[in-house]
């Protein structure tokens, strides 16, 4: 997909902004409701253009007030449109989650299919410097809620095909990406080519240890593998991309293989998206020689050198597969 | 809507309520006794293309906004002919056809998702408006005052409808409201609002129609508290708090015996009413008891 010819080298934040031009201009029951959207451009400018573009009756910048966002994103959705709503930060979507778990994933459940909300909720999760209550990696709640879809990009081109799909799935899901991904550039198809929702992908092939991660520490990952190999072990690196649904045949099927499991998350392991993907994964496989990287089990410090102690690095997964492989 | 009219409405939503009170199988319900003048009245002033949105405390609004007793019925008792299929249920029932956008049991919770309706119909271009109507419980909530900031900034065509009977289960409005009245609440947003007797299904018909206009014509949101009383306890399964007395002061208010004494009818006219109503209320039972439960698999359906 990605020749020479049919792809562009582009930031991470172009690629959301070309998706949701995109489905701006198929679809004008797409609607943009968030915090600084507007003229502005959002908070990483994955927004710009939208408003010049579509005006400001589809492009809404909101006050503060999380809760109302996602609920009027809900209910305009149960009403027929499909909103995308920007919650600046992971963190901050913890105000807005009546309306997210207690309406919109329930819609279509409670009206019998009368009612669907399909709303997209944009966050951003991850460390960058900004502190315990700017830093979150909340996506393993999410999973536990019947009625979400919950979608994790660590590519511009799945940041753009994901966005795609997720604008026109037909009911809620939330798109999380990370802030280390912003200042990063990848190849996106010229083409419209989205991203289908419930598949992995394989970015590294290999026959020692099956690593699995998303969103910004699928790079983790992939820098780990990459030292590993210098040491003669050999990694498969997978990215997840949907978290719900999981698409554990393809997790299972390299994990058959490898017999080897490390679980990669920047959030915390307990309940976590790891223990998901372990637990699932062997009951498929039978017994397979586990372990899960997370952060360590403490808010996350806007200090450098105590971010950096909580968070999962490169280092870190390479202790965790040498401890695997040697035990 | 004339008065004779609210008053039948009326009247049905008392007899459905008593007849779902009478059966063992309705689970535990919320009842709106006393409070039917609210949801009439309100209704009253509404158009086929408008749309409802409730708390849990939804019989009374659903019956008034017209959905049939028979398929309240069959929802609230779990029966496959309700419009959920009986999954909704208590709190939750829809019929947006019909212009009942739908129930919602978290307190304050349907506001927000009403505003978002309201922003579909600004955005259709069609003219309709969208009412709320909460208790004030949900006159605490963070989701309210966001909300009616944002209505306010977008001019939405919503009309918040407080049914203020005075109490959160058993706190009184007073322990848990700083405002002196609740429609207070509205003004700093310069949304227009009143407060009127909730008791009297005229009165609020008359102040939700001027609220109604005014969405209808683009000038934005308005507030319409409604001095209510809850007849029965908070839900048929939460114990009553209020002394004897305090009950028969607030049944003394029956919005139904009002708008007759109003109406001057005689009891010839009375009876003839009950019995038209009873015989809705029969079919409706009957609607429902030809229905069965849902299949155990349906709890697996529409999820995703």
């Amino acid at each position: 997909m990605s020749s020479e010819l049919g792809a562009r080298k582009v930031f991470f934040r172009e690629a959301i902004a070309r998706a949701v031009h995109e489905a701006m201009s198929a679809d004008p029951r797409v609607i943009l409701l968030g915090q600084d959207v507007g003229a502005f451009g959002g908070a990483y400018k994955e927004f710009q253009g939208l408003y010049e573009a579509f005006g400001p009756a589809r492009v809404r910048d909101t006050p503060v007030a999380e809760a109302a966002m996602v609920g009027i994103g809900a209910g305009a959705a149960a009403a027929g449109y499909r909103p995308l709503v920007s919650i600046t930060y992971m963190d901050f979507l913890v105000l807005g989650l009546d309306a997210l778990v207690n309406y919109a994933a329930k819609a279509r459940f409670k009206t019998a299919g009368r009612l669907t909300a399909p709303v997209v909720v944009k966050t951003t999760s991850g460390a960058h410097g900004q502190g315990v209550a700017h830093s979150q990696c909340l996506e393993s709640w999410l999973m536990s809620v019947a009625g979400l879809t919950v979608v994790a990009p660590a590519t511009a081109a799945d940041a753009y095909g994901l966005m795609l799909s997720a604008l026109d799935h037909d009911g809620p899901i939330v798109f999380v990406d990370h802030k280390r991904l912003y200042p990063t550039t990848g190849e996106v198809p010229l083409d419209p080519t989205p991203t289908p929702i419930g598949k992995a992908a394989v970015r590294r092939h290999g026959r020692d240890a099956t690593i699995t991660a998303h969103g910004y520490m699928v790079r983790v990952a992939l820098e780990a593998a990459a030292r590993l190999e210098e040491a003669g072990i050999d990694c498969e690196v997978i990215d997840l991309r949907t978290l719900t649904p999981l698409d554990l045949s393809t997790i299972a099927e390299s994990v058959d293989r490898t017999r080897a499991l490390v679980t990669l998350e920047e959030g915390q392991t307990p309940c976590g998206v790891g223990t998901e993907v372990a637990f699932r994964v062997q009951r498929m496989v039978g017994a397979i020689r586990v372990a899960r990287v997370g952060a360590m089990p403490a808010p996350v410090s806007s200090n450098p050198v105590l971010e950096a102690a909580v968070v999962p690095d490169a280092a870190r997964v390479l202790r965790a597969v040498h401890r695997m492989l040697d035990a | 809507m004339t008065p004779l009219a609210m008053l039948r409405a009326m009247k049905r939503i008392r007899a459905v309520e008593a007849a779902l009170a009478a059966r063992p199988d309705h689970g535990f319900q919320l009842f709106s006794s006393g409070e039917e003048a609210v949801a009439v009245g309100v209704c009253a002033a509404l158009k086929p293309g408008d749309q409802l949105l409730a708390s849990g405390r939804a019989i009374g609004p659903a019956l008034a906004r017209g959905v049939a007793p028979r398929l309240v019925m069959a929802e609230l008792l779990g029966r496959v002919a309700g419009p959920n299929r009986g999954k909704g249920g208590r709190g939750h029932m829809a019929l947006p056809g019909a212009g009942f956008f739908g129930a919602h049991a978290v307190v304050a919770g349907n506001i927000a998702i009403a505003a978002g309706v309201a922003l579909a119909a600004q955005l259709d271009g069609e003219r309709a408006v969208v009412v709320c109507i909460f208790g004030d419980g949900a006159c605490g909530a963070g989701a309210l005052h966001e909300t009616m900031n944002i209505a306010a900034l977008w001019r939405l065509p919503l009309l918040f409808v407080c049914d203020n009977n005075g109490f959160s289960i058993s706190t009184p409005r007073e322990a848990a409201l700083a405002p002196r009245r609740l429609s207070d609440l509205a003004r700093p947003f310069g949304i227009p609002a009143a407060t009127v007797d909730g008791m009297d299904s005229e009165a609020v018909r008359d102040q939700a129609i001027a609220f109604v206009r005014h969405a209808r014509a683009g000038k934005g949101p308005a507030f319409l508290e409604c001095l209510s009383e809850r007849f029965e306890s908070h839900s048929t399964a939460t114990r009553e708090t209020r002394s004897a007395e305090a009950m028969a002061a607030a049944r003394a208010r029956c919005p139904i015996d009002r708008a007759i004494a109003r109406l001057r009818l005689d009891e010839a006219a009375v009876a003839r009413m009950d019995a038209a109503v009873a015989a809705e209320v029969a079919a409706a039972i009957a609607f429902a008891e030809a229905s069965p439960l849902p299949d155990p698999a349906e709890a697996l359906g529409d999820v995703v």
